[in-house]
């Protein structure tokens, strides 16, 4: 059966998750972890409390652990495609408040659009993007972040498909 | 790291370069990207998963780029900026083997404490990550950004 971008697109443009709340309040290890990662030995973070700005969807998810999908994974995993191979091509931040050790982060997220547009690994490639807000325990906007997702069929889905057309 | 001197909107000139930093992206760094992100998406930590999906290798998750455009911005702007903005593109994988530079510079300020950066990452292949990025500033007068708006 056909991939149908059209129904596709009505069912899911629009689309928003309801708030759910960080598996764990901001906390000082994970936080040294990514400092750690970067050789980023910046005071604010490694020792004054202060989250750094670009980690406030990592407190606001659920996380890894036990093995799952989390942040807007399962998002992209319910939308129909014909691949299931992530590549996120860009993204965007705006701030509005600082987020400390021992704030409460939840997001919640919305389809903002989808089309389908091949690209080189796959001329059936979707295009998924996506708004998250970031909101801290007194449910005040700390941060906006959009995504722009490319998901894709690997190259032996594509040789499979073209041998059976 | 330059945190040490706090930056006012006064003193910054257009056109002025970040100081910027590299990276080897080594096996052992590519393991610290998985911890220090939780990130456990095999295409960047499994290579086999990674040649499957038609990668050359496993390559740097978006939360280890970004990271990297964090540190420059926050290190550039002292205790006292506040990092409003900031968007990115990742044009080409940042693959396991590679050094990365990681570079800045401003673009242009604005009323209010306002600064504009551009920022990059590159390989000596050329630029893989380009990236815009607002921050704002204390006035000599001594109005704090910290806080945010």
């Amino acid at each position: 059966m056909a991939y149908d971008i059209k129904a596709v697109k009505q069912q899911w443009e629009a689309h928003e998750t309801p708030l759910v709340w960080g598996r764990y309040p901001v906390e000082h290890e994970p936080i040294r972890r990514h400092c750690h990662m970067l050789d980023d030995c910046n005071p604010r973070f490694l020792q004054d409390g202060q989250c750094p700005p670009v980690m406030v969807d990592f407190f606001a998810s659920l996380g890894p652990w036990p093995p799952a999908d989390y942040d807007i994974f399962p998002l992209i995993a319910s939308i129909p495609t014909p691949g299931d191979r992530l590549i996120n091509l860009s993204q965007e931040f705006e701030w509005f408040r600082p987020v400390r050790v021992g704030d409460r982060l939840g997001a919640r997220h919305k389809v903002v659009s989808v089309h389908q547009r091949g690209t080189k690994p796959d001329p059936l490639s979707v295009w998924i993007k996506t708004e998250t807000t970031i909101v801290n325990q007194h449910e005040d906007v700390v941060a906006v972040r959009t995504n722009q997702i490319l998901v894709h069929r690997t190259p032996e889905e594509i040789a499979a498909e073209t041998s059976r057309a | 790291m330059t945190e040490t001197v706090g930056r006012v909107w006064d003193d910054v000139r257009e056109g002025e370069e970040m100081a910027g930093f590299s990276l080897e992206l080594t096996a052992t760094r590519m393991v610290l990207q998985v911890s220090g992100t939780q990130d456990v998406y095999p295409v960047h930590h499994d290579p086999a998963f990674a040649r499957a999906a038609g990668h050359a290798d496993i390559f740097l998750n978006t939360a280890f780029i970004r990271g990297c455009l964090c540190r420059l911005l926050t290190d550039w702007m002292g205790p006292d900026g506040f990092l409003k903005s900031l968007s990115f593109q990742m044009r080409k994988p940042n693959l396991m083997g590679e050094t990365i530079s990681v570079r800045g510079r401003v673009k242009k300020k604005r009323p209010e404490g306002r600064v504009d950066v551009e920022a990059w990452i590159e390989t000596p292949g050329g630029a893989t990550v380009v990236s815009t990025a607002s921050v704002l500033l204390p006035e000599k007068a001594g109005v704090s950004r910290s806080e945010g708006r």
